[in-house]
């Protein structure tokens, strides 16, 4: 009985988890001009609009942009740091760790309100540059994070024969290390394309005609019209992210991944 | 202990490996919130305590932190009531479903913010499948009810944005209880429901106690769910939002994203406590 009771709130659990964007998806084939549940047709018109709509294209080439410089920037600055840390036994090493990941900790929405006024401060105002700069700071600690795990798991020995064989740091590092720390950059990288792409509370401070990214244009849009064009955006949202991690889960095994994370 | 030691010897110390990554957020992020605690103390080019005075007096900004915290701490308590019953299915019964379990709790999580509102949107509109349901087909109701802009629907989409966090840090601690000491209470001649309150729930409490900051943390700080959804509250987030775009104060902005900023870290402590304790 007690069984049966729990059985069946897990799945009104889910009910209520999935029906939400369930709806959105099955919404994004509406063939009606409005948005409602259930549709009266199907069709594919509203993915059309997105295409014949230049906002949504241009802030999802910024979007990427975005995504994928962040994500180059965090990768380079943090896989260093987290070669060390992860084996860094110094009490003050894990002090800095807790700080390197404390901007997963912080409202989004002062980090974005603070750095726009500091970042315009010093010259770098609203730009490519400023969102790039910011979307890091943010996306920085998922490959930090991922990367320490990955590489803890990696015994010493390996680079330390390479050493013995004559291998200088570089070449150690490139021929040894790498490969074995790639599925924690993986994972890293695609929670921080993930995060940076669907970034709003930051984003929303440096937006510009240049400058907006796809949730951005996104709200703004849903704030004046409620047209399906928003349920066919964030079905594509979906399909991506569930691409990206298929994809991550074909080359390197989600096991893997969520250990890390 | 890193690379440098064997490979590296006298060229350079390891620690070294870490500047980028710190130079980087002490530069972008530690003085950029620096910058902005600084202005929320100044006035007229002067330092000044008047906003904080203000704040901490003015019943209208008194009642937005408290409705802030108020409104994160329904929250963190509901995904905590929804969110246990969910781990323990996921730990002692799911079986061979545990994947999938796991799958739907993290698969919400790759989809947008506003995808998920525009969901109770649809769901909760005056025409929308809920008003339609009850009106039209069961025929319960004379006229369709107005669902959206309540705190229930407000909540409700808080609730389904942060209660996986709950369920997966609940999930991880419970799954760490040694099974044995709920059967000893058993054959001791506890009833399961009994076994449950006093054995299996504290043993837990490590795992309630990570997910609620968790939620707490996350909760405090959105403000889309709120835009878009309504329900009337008045929020630090909202409210800087609002600062941000219509009323462009941006002193008194800053001054209420620097209390954001003081709740935020003292979740962080009290997180870093409990994960220490728990000997993570």
């Amino acid at each position: 009985m007690g069984r049966f009771a729990l059985t069946a709130f897990v799945i009104a659990f889910f009910i209520f988890m999935l029906a939400p964007i369930l709806v959105v998806v099955v919404v994004s084939f509406t063939s009606a001009g409005y948005a409602s549940f259930p549709i009266p047709g199907w069709s594919l018109r509203w993915f059309v609009r997105i295409w014949e709509y230049p906002p949504f294209i241009n802030a999802m080439i910024t979007s990427t942009v975005v995504a994928v410089l962040a994500t180059v920037l965090s990768c380079l600055i943090s896989i260093p740091g987290a070669l060390y840390l992860a084996r860094a036994r110094a009490g003050w090493a894990n002090v800095v760790a807790t700080f390197l990941l404390s901007p997963l900790s912080m409202p989004m929405i002062v980090i974005g309100f603070s750095s726009l006024f500091f970042l315009t401060a010093v010259g770098i105002g609203i730009s490519m540059t400023a969102l790039v700069i910011t979307h890091t700071v943010v996306c920085m600690p998922y490959v930090l994070r991922t990367v320490i795990a990955v590489y803890r798991s990696v015994p010493p020995p390996y680079e330390e024969a390479a050493a013995i064989l004559g291998a200088n740091p570089l070449r150690t590092f490139i021929e040894v290390t790498l490969p074995l720390i790639r599925p924690g950059i993986a994972a890293g990288s695609l929670f921080s394309f993930l995060t940076s792409f669907d970034n709003l509370p930051v984003s929303f401070f440096f937006a510009s005609a240049q400058t907006s990214t796809l949730p951005v244009v996104m709200l703004s849009y849903i704030e004046n019209q409620f047209d399906p064009s928003i349920a066919a955006l964030s079905t594509l949202q979906l399909a991506l992210a569930l691409v990206c991690l298929i994809l991550a889960d074909r080359l390197y095994g989600i096991k893997k991944m969520t250990v890390a994370a | 202990m890193s690379l440098a030691p064997s490979s590296a010897p006298a060229r350079m110390p390891g620690w070294l490996l870490i500047l980028p990554a710190l130079l980087f957020l002490v530069a972008f992020f530690v003085l950029p919130l620096i910058d902005n605690s600084l202005r929320s103390f100044e006035v007229g080019g002067e330092f000044s305590l008047g906003r904080y005075i203000q704040l901490l007096t003015d019943t209208f900004y008194l009642g937005v932190i408290v409705e802030t915290v108020v409104l994160s701490t329904a929250v963190t308590v509901i995904c905590a009531l929804i969110g246990y019953p969910v781990a323990y299915y996921l730990v002692r019964h799911a079986g061979r479903w545990s994947g999938l379990i796991v799958f739907l709790l993290i698969a919400p999580l790759l989809t947008s913010i506003i995808m998920r509102t525009y969901g109770w949107q649809v769901l909760f509109a005056r025409r929308g499948l809920v008003n339609t349901l009850l009106v039209q087909d069961l025929g319960i109701l004379e006229r369709p009810l107005q669902l959206l802009n309540t705190p229930g629907i407000a909540i409700a989409a808080l609730v389904h944005v942060l209660v996986p966090f709950m369920v997966l840090s609940i999930a991880t601690v419970l799954q760490g209880i040694d099974q044995r000491l709920e059967e000893g209470a058993q054959m001791l001649g506890a009833s399961r429901w009994r076994t449950f309150l006093e054995v299996t729930l504290p043993l837990s409490a490590d795992g309630i106690g990570t997910g609620a900051i968790l939620v707490f943390m996350i909760a405090n700080g959105s403000f889309v769910t709120l835009v878009l959804l309504g329900g009337g509250f008045q929020t630090l987030p909202l409210f800087i939002y609002q600062q941000f775009t219509t009323t462009r104060d941006f002193g008194m902005a800053s001054t209420m994203s620097t209390i954001l900023l003081v709740i935020a870290m003292t979740c962080l402590y009290l997180q870093l406590r409990l994960v220490r304790r728990a000997g993570v």
